[in-house]
């Protein structure tokens, strides 16, 4: 046996079992996508097993391409994960920085700061819709009806009283609705990924090399210009990778989602699939084949970007 | 200009007294070493002169102004780090440019005192390149250049040689010297190394625990050491230093003889030792030898060549024009 027979040899079940692993699933998907397959159907018993005589050919791409909620769909997939990765990363980078010097509770901080990451998808969509967005009986609701009492006190008052009567009743929101549900998404997931940010912005900011800093103030420049020409340079790369890592994480969010609105009017691609799935196989395959099609796209135009960073 | 005059400066960090309070005047356009073993204060030194750290108390003028207060950048100093501490993002074109940058200064003026600054440091043909592309040399250049193009009143270095390889160490030593005779401009140097301190500098200032032991030319400290430290740190091979009865003969508590200053003979001499390893250089020889009775190692080193095999008994013979004699303090007796 020559030298390199032996170690492709050894190799092959652990790359078979991942070829079977991924091309199992997709080929299945792929054949139900291209099917008329359905889990309950009175009129037509026969689509209820899938079978190469139900063959469909691209009706079910079409189907799915026609339905009302695809491009909602994808839009509201691609706003939600692009906002959620524009918050974090933004917020990541400010509390990093913040924390990074040193401070009394510093370690308490740090492990008050991480804790989010910790509370399970679900719980958090309940913990915020319920508790802190809830309309009346939530945290919100509270603090409107308090301003609301406030500013009814104020307009009692003699003088002032008249100037405060022009402001209007606070409303509060609901986070229920169609226009706001995917607001409400993007500020549960924001709060409980920003410590991912922070955790990995952190690491690298112990990293920084301190004589670059005291150099640059040598040669005159200020907090800003420092944190302008070393300190975001220098978090280049971990900026690519939190953002590769939660784009790949929030396309397929669905937790968050079921429990805030149950997909009303805020659907993402997860979310339409497993509407289909309910009984319409075949246009859920078709729907995931497309969801495979965008994360794909998505995939290679981060990894274009980390690779930019990495070549710097 | 650059006159900068340090008066009872003192630095503490919580309760160890890092620098007790010390005066050291370093006048316009002197090249000043700053030399210690580690851990003696001369880089904490640099970097209150510098302003990167702040005074326990006292005053640090720089031409008469006083800059105690004064942030980094206002002090018209330019530093070179150990580490060269240039910025990995940006070319060496950007690195160089930006103290100037970071003045405000307009691009076209930048542009020409970045490309006068690459001529002078054989840098042009790398303008384009990042600090991660080039050798430590070179780095070593830019950081230099960085240091140039503003225009200091004195330049600081904090043993900007000491991760570059020995042969590249002699060049960088040279081209820094040189650049100190063509610009004439004060600068401070910190080593640990007394051979970079003895070539480069008008004015050594040799620091232990945070004091200083001595300030003078590198030839007063060679010829008139003011204690026994500076004796024993000064001059390579380190002199040899011993107490006892040879001492008390010359009137002394302690004394010291150079290796250079001793005279060897096969057959008579005033101290008779054991040859042990004997390290041939060619141009010189260093003996060392044992078993005189005087310390456990006496160090002499020769001209040209000696034919000498280990064990072979050898006599010693000091210069008695070249001893130096110390008191019980260490204090030079003169």
């Amino acid at each position: 046996m020559s030298d390199r027979k032996l170690p492709r040899l050894l190799q092959t079940p652990a790359v078979l079992l991942l070829l079977v692993w991924m091309l199992v699933p997709l080929g299945m998907t792929l054949y139900f996508s291209f099917i008329r397959y359905v889990l309950n159907s009175l009129r037509r018993p026969e689509w209820t097993t899938p079978s190469l005589s139900n063959w469909r050919g691209f009706g079910n791409y079409e189907f799915v391409l026609k339905s009302k909620d695809f491009v909602l769909a994808i839009q509201n997939s691609l706003f939600i994960v692009c906002s959620i990765l524009f918050l974090t990363v933004i917020l990541g980078i400010l509390i990093a920085v913040l924390i990074n010097k040193s401070f009394p509770g510093q370690g308490i901080v740090r492990v008050l700061l991480i804790s989010p990451f910790f509370v399970m998808p679900a719980v958090n969509a309940v913990l915020w819709i319920n508790m802190i967005l809830d309309p009346v009986l939530g945290l919100q609701g509270i603090a409107v009806a308090g301003i609301n009492d406030l500013l009814e006190g104020l307009r009692q008052m003699p003088v002032l009283g008249g100037f405060f009567s022009l402001w209007p009743e606070f409303e509060p929101i609901s986070f229920r609705a169609t226009q706001t549900s995917a607001i409400a998404v993007i500020m549960m997931v924001t709060w409980q990924w920003t410590p991912f940010a922070v955790l990995i912005f952190m690491t690298s900011l112990q990293s920084e090399d301190q004589q670059q800093k005291e150099a640059a103030v040598l040669d005159g420049a200020g907090t800003w210009s420092q944190f302008r020409f070393l300190t975001l340079p220098h978090l280049g790369r971990p900026i690519a990778i939190v953002v590769m890592i939660q784009a790949i994480f929030h396309l397929s969010l669905y937790a968050e989602i079921e429990i805030v609105s149950r997909g009303n009017g805020n659907k993402n691609l997860p979310y339409l699939i497993g509407e289909f799935a309910n009984n319409n196989i075949g246009a859920a395959s078709a729907t995931g084949i497309f969801a495979v099609i965008l994360a794909n796209i998505v995939a290679i135009f981060l990894l274009r970007m980390v690779g930019k960073t990495l070549m710097e | 200009m650059g006159r900068i005059v340090l008066d009872q400066v003192s630095k503490r960090f919580g309760d160890v007294e890092v620098i007790p309070p010390l005066d050291l005047t370093i006048e316009d356009g002197e090249f000043a070493v700053f030399v210690g073993p580690s851990g003696c204060g001369k880089s904490t030194l640099l970097r209150m002169i510098a302003g990167l750290e702040d005074l326990t108390s006292g005053n640090i003028e720089i031409d008469g102004e006083n800059v105690t207060e004064v942030p980094p950048s206002k002090r018209g100093l330019a530093m070179v780090f150990q580490s060269y501490a240039l910025y990995p993002h940006m070319t060496v074109r950007k690195n160089i440019g930006f103290p100037l940058r970071m003045e405000k200064m307009e691009q076209a003026e930048i542009d020409k005192r970045v490309e006068t600054a690459a001529q002078s440091l054989n840098l042009v043909d790398y303008l384009d390149r990042k600090p991660g592309q080039l050798s430590g040399g070179q780095r070593q250049r830019v950081a230099i250049g960085r240091a140039i193009v503003r225009d200091p009143s004195a330049f600081l270095f904090d043993e900007p040689l000491s991760n570059l390889d020995a042969a590249l160490r002699v060049g960088m030593r040279l081209e820094i010297s040189e650049m100190h005779e063509r610009m004439r401009t004060t600068m401070i140097y910190v080593t640990h190394d007394q051979v970079e301190a003895m070539t480069m500098a008008n004015k050594i200032v040799v620091l232990q625990a945070g004091r200083i032991e001595q300030v003078g030319s590198p030839l007063d400290l060679y010829h008139k050491p003011q204690n026994v430290f500076v004796a024993g740190f000064i001059g390579s091979p380190k002199m040899n230093i011993f107490s006892g009865p040879e001492a008390e003969k010359h009137g002394a508590h302690t004394i010291g003889i150079r290796p250079e200053h001793t005279d060897v003979s096969m057959t008579e001499g005033t101290w008779e030792g054991r040859v042990g390893v004997a390290e041939h250089l060619g141009s010189d020889t260093f003996i060392h030898v044992h078993d005189t009775g005087l310390a456990d190692m006496v160090t002499v080193r020769i001209t040209g060549d000696i034919s000498v095999k280990h064990g072979d008994k050898i006599f010693l013979t000091p210069r008695a024009d070249q001893i130096h004699r110390f008191d019980a303090q260490g204090q030079r007796i003169a």
